[in-house]
């Protein structure tokens, strides 16, 4: 795991470290500073909060409210406005992690398995979510809260990677020897991403195929799709906010020892 | 409004149950990933202003000390 990350690293440096170039990459070793990015998002909170609120307010009374229901399903299928939202972020959730992960590795960038450590609840949540929401449309659906289909099992083990990936930040003494299992673990777990997608198409069992389609046009009627869209950006908007409270509360923690954290502080309490 | 009035809307033909339910289940799972970093934020930042006012006082402490000493 040290001789990867070591080797990756060591790759990177030689080619670009000393290099000349180094000046356009300033941006990326800007992001990389905690104290920068940890300033500089207390700005965007409270304009990222009121977009999703917004977003997810409209979207959620126009799926619930307004939207035509389902010829077969009846209302149930109003699940999905909250169920395909969630399941996506789960995926593309597990997919920040792990990206976080290896820029971790490769670059030795703190911020980023900050970012990786804080999306796992996140993930974990969202991927719960999609299970509950889905036994629960099942129910009147399939006539079954639970059945081992493929999609709902692959889900599951999605679940259990999160939950690998939190258990493993506590395994250890030292947080960079945590932190690199962390990652190594979400890396070897995005595997399990293609699999969850393609499971419908694979197993042709009982959870339906994707409503939505990068190839192709939605298999949905345009009222319903509409709402589906406006919520799956307010999700997207969610998933940044959650993202970003919880990386700063990892940036406080790691470096409470600093000066910057303790001006922050001193300043916090004297105003 | 495509339901007829706010009772059809709760309903939902009898499906309003597993809706609603999955509804109440998911924004108190969204609300919870929001409230707690913003508690935890909180606690930390009292930790971190706690450690620094236990070293300011021992500081002081070592000041005190000393001036004692230097009088004997």
């Amino acid at each position: 795991m040290n001789w990867l990350s070591n080797w990756l690293s060591n790759k990177w440096r030689s080619n670009n470290w000393q290099s000349k170039e180094t000046s356009s990459w300033q941006w990326f070793y800007r992001l990389g500073s905690p104290r920068w990015f940890y300033l500089r998002s207390g700005q965007w909170l409270p304009w990222l909060s009121l977009a999703a609120l917004l977003v997810l307010a409209t979207g959620l009374i126009w799926g619930l409210a307004f939207a035509p229901e389902d010829a077969k399903q009846g209302n149930s299928f109003r699940i999905i406005y909250i169920h395909v939202p969630a399941a996506f972020l789960a995926q593309s959730g597990y997919f920040i992690m792990a990206i976080a992960g290896a820029i971790g590795l490769i670059w030795k960038m703190k911020i980023s398995f900050m970012v990786m450590k804080a999306a796992a609840p996140i993930g974990a949540v969202l991927t719960f979510v999609a299970l509950f929401t889905g036994a629960v449309w099942g129910k009147p659906t399939w006539g079954a809260y639970w059945v081992w289909d493929a999609r709902i099992t692959s889900m599951l083990i999605l679940l259990f990677l999160y939950a690998g990936v939190m258990a493993l930040q506590y395994a250890y003494h030292s947080v960079d020897a945590a932190s690199k299992a962390s990652a190594i673990l979400a890396l070897v777990g995005t595997v399990n991403i293609p699999i969850i997608n393609k499971s419908v198409d694979w197993w042709y069992t009982l959870h339906q195929p994707a409503t939505i389609k990068l190839t192709s046009a939605p298999s949905m009627h345009m009222d319903m799709f509409m709402p589906l869209l406006v919520m799956i950006v307010g999700f997207y908007l969610f998933y940044a906010l959650a993202l970003i409270l919880h990386t700063r509360n990892e940036i406080l923690r790691r470096e409470r020892k600093t000066s910057w954290v303790r001006e922050l502080v001193t300043a916090k309490a004297g105003g | 409004m495509y339901f007829e009035n706010f009772a059809a809307l709760i309903n939902m033909d009898g499906h309003g149950v597993y809706v609603w339910a999955s509804v109440a289940v998911t924004l108190a799972a969204m609300l919870w990933l929001v409230i707690a970093p913003v508690i935890g934020q909180r606690g930390l930042i009292k930790e971190v202003s706690r450690d620094i006012q236990r070293q300011q006082d021992r500081q002081l402490a070592a000041k005190k000390t000393f001036n004692h000493e230097e009088s004997n």
